[in-house]
């Protein structure tokens, strides 16, 4: 094939995209055939109009404010998003790009602007923005839902406590009578029972508190000795189980900073769990002692060791080791433990064979980037 | 965070970094020029270093636009043109702005009057350009708009995020000394936070302050272009009539932004005035 000279005013008139040229108030001086037969006008129809007023009167507000100021500041405009009237009143969505020419002296002398069609994509864009207001819309919802769960929880924390800590007194009072040793035995089984509801709901706040974003939150101080609490768990969860010996080992001699509370949890925790799980007649050895740098409380019961597989799952929420337990807890004891341990920058781990089973939390004494 | 007393005057204000104030020009009197809805500061930038030989020339940013502290928007307080005149307030103070001359373009010149009516010592001169106290036709008053207009466009605005460039670009903020980089990024001129712009433009065009016209300590200049579609010239005749004393020159500008279209015949409007 031979080379055809280009017709450029051919390409000016046909271009798959409309042409607009105005002087420097905007005024029209002219326009391609392909954006006058969008518009539905003739070319020569238009010149002297001014772009502006080709625009419905909002989007020529916009116009106005803002497209025309970056004109003459930038010099260009690129990718505005404008709709453009028909002469039948339709509104046509377009993107313009538009440039500023100046004169010698800097001056806009007039001003180009190239039209495009953008139906389709106002179109998405549309159906995009319904899409995200939906979106937020439901996240909106659901923090309200989730605001009043956990306002739920905590009632439902708050009215379950006072009822037990009622039982706990009158049975403590009951305890002062004179009673047959029957009467007293009920007494202390009901006592521990009590006390393992008090860890339950505890547990079951912490955890409902963590999924729902609150995490466990620590108000640690280093004031006060952990030793005293740490005994008196093991006092009261004595009476969950009064013939399974205890055998405790402390050596704390340096000020913690920690959240005693949260200890005494993580404690009655694995405490709770070497008594329900170890073998009756076999000791349940607590062990904790500052030294090194390190804060070590250790949990050791005898009985059937863990299988290796339930070892893994074992810090999950809702892991119940199924089979030789006729107890039937929620799974969230050792879970608890786990996230208070690691709150306190430290670790929770377990070790288990036929002699002992053995829970170890080992915290750092000098406070690293968990504050 | 604890409070310093120590060195506090050799720090600028907290409000003249928020707001992206540009302070120049050398003078006893103070020249603050403010922009209008849908721009920045740059708008000034053909007018203002007119002034710099003669007054303290000062441009800003309004919270939201241009390089200003988007932190620094509050839905409320933004919601009227008191809280944008209380900005203009708290700018001038911290500039020590008195009997200074304050140059409002579009919504800015009523943002201006409510300053200047609530602090009389910051300005003694206004200069209104293409201002608008009502954008919506009321009973006799012609603002330009039906309120179905004025609704269409803030719609409009609801959809059109292309529309906007993004406030953001920190990198031109990064390189002061390198403009042409940030000349180099479509859009760097005029940004606006997309959801912002949205509320500055309901504020803007639904407000009606023609309560704060009527007479006015400070002298008034009304700047009209002869062919503007936001303010056309029967609004400039109200806000003439509606403010004693007030002088009108209606311009040969077209168009709603005399002070980038006509930067020559604006400048030779307010010297003639100051």
């Amino acid at each position: 094939m031979s080379e055809t000279p280009l017709d450029y005013a051919d390409l000016f008139e046909t271009a798959p995209c409309g042409y607009v040229l105005a002087d420097k108030d905007g005024r029209i001086t002219r326009a391609n055939a392909t954006f006058a037969q969008w518009v539905g006008s003739a070319p020569e129809e238009l010149q002297g109009k001014r772009f502006a007023n080709l625009l419905p009167i909002a989007v020529r507000i916009f116009y106005e404010s803002h497209v025309a100021p970056m004109l003459h500041i930038q010099g260009s405009v690129s990718e505005i998003a404008l709709d453009i009237l028909h002469t039948n009143g339709n509104k046509l969505p377009m993107l313009v790009n538009g440039t500023a020419l100046r004169d010698d002296r800097g001056q806009v002398a007039s001003l180009r602007f190239a039209v495009f069609t953008a139906s389709q994509r106002r179109n998405y864009e549309q159906t995009l923005l319904h899409s995200r207001n939906e979106a937020q819309a439901s996240v909106l919802s659901e923090r309200a839902e989730s605001e009043l769960r956990e306002q739920f929880i905590a009632v439902l924390g708050h009215d379950l406590r006072n009822p037990l800590a009622s039982i706990a007194s009158g049975t403590r009072m009951l305890l002062k009578e004179q009673l047959s040793e029957r009467g007293s035995m009920i007494l202390r089984l009901i006592d521990g029972s009590v006390v393992r509801a008090v860890g339950l709901i505890d547990n079951v706040l912490d955890f409902a508190r963590g999924r729902l974003g609150g995490g466990i939150t620590l108000t640690r101080d280093d004031r006060e000795p952990l030793e005293p609490v740490l005994r008196q768990v093991i006092a009261e969860l004595q009476t969950i189980g009064p013939n399974h010996q205890i055998e405790a080992a402390f050596s704390i001699t340096e000020a913690i900073d920690c959240d005693r509370v949260r200890m005494g949890q993580l404690l009655s925790n694995l405490l709770g769990n070497a008594l329900t799980h170890g073998a009756k007649d076999q000791p349940v050895r607590v062990m904790a002692e500052a030294a090194g740098g390190q804060l070590i409380i250790a949990v050791a019961n005898g009985g059937e060791p863990i299988p290796a597989t339930a070892l893994e799952r074992l810090f999950q929420p809702f892991f119940r080791g199924d089979g030789h337990s006729r107890h039937e807890g929620l799974g969230l004891g050792l879970h608890i433990a786990s996230e208070i341990a690691r709150a306190h920058g430290g670790t929770l781990t377990v070790a288990s064979d036929p002699r002992e089973t053995c829970f170890t939390f080992t915290m750092p004494l000098a406070r690293t980037a968990q504050a | 965070m604890t409070h310093e007393t120590s060195g506090a005057s050799q720090n600028p204000a907290p409000i003249v970094e928020s707001l992206n104030a540009r302070v120049t020009g050398t003078g006893e009197r103070a020249m603050m020029f403010a922009h209008g809805f849908g721009c920045d500061q740059n708008m000034w930038r053909y007018v203002a270093p007119a002034f710099e030989d003669r007054f303290r020339t000062v441009v800003f940013d309004y919270v939201g636009s241009g390089g200003a502290d988007l932190d620094a928007y509050v839905i409320d307080k933004y919601a009227t043109l008191d809280g944008y005149a209380q900005d203009v307030i708290d700018l001038a103070r911290a500039l020590e702005i008195k009997d200074g001359i304050f140059v409002g373009h579009s919504v800015s010149a009523m943002i201006g009057l409510i300053a200047a009516r609530q602090a009389p010592e910051l300005f003694s001169k206004l200069v209104l350009v293409a201002p608008s106290p009502c954008y919506i036709d009321d009973a006799d008053y012609v603002g330009g708009f039906s309120r179905a207009q004025i609704l269409e466009l803030l719609d409009f605005l609801d959809s059109n995020h292309m529309g906007w460039s993004q406030a953001m670009a920190p990198m031109i903020m990064a390189n002061p000394d390198r403009p042409e980089l940030g000349e180099e990024l479509a859009g760097s001129f005029c940004r606006s936070d997309p959801e912002i712009a949205k509320r500055f433009a309901r504020t803007t065009f639904l407000s009606d302050n023609r309560g704060d016209l009527g007479a006015i300590a400070a002298q008034v200049l009304i700047l009209q272009c002869r062919d503007d579609l936001i303010a056309p010239l029967a609004v400039g005749d109200y806000v003439h009539g509606a403010i004693p004393g007030s002088e009108l020159v209606v311009m040969n500008a077209t168009g709603h932004c005399p002070n980038l279209s006509a930067p020559e015949e604006t400048i030779a409007a307010i010297t003639a005035f100051v």
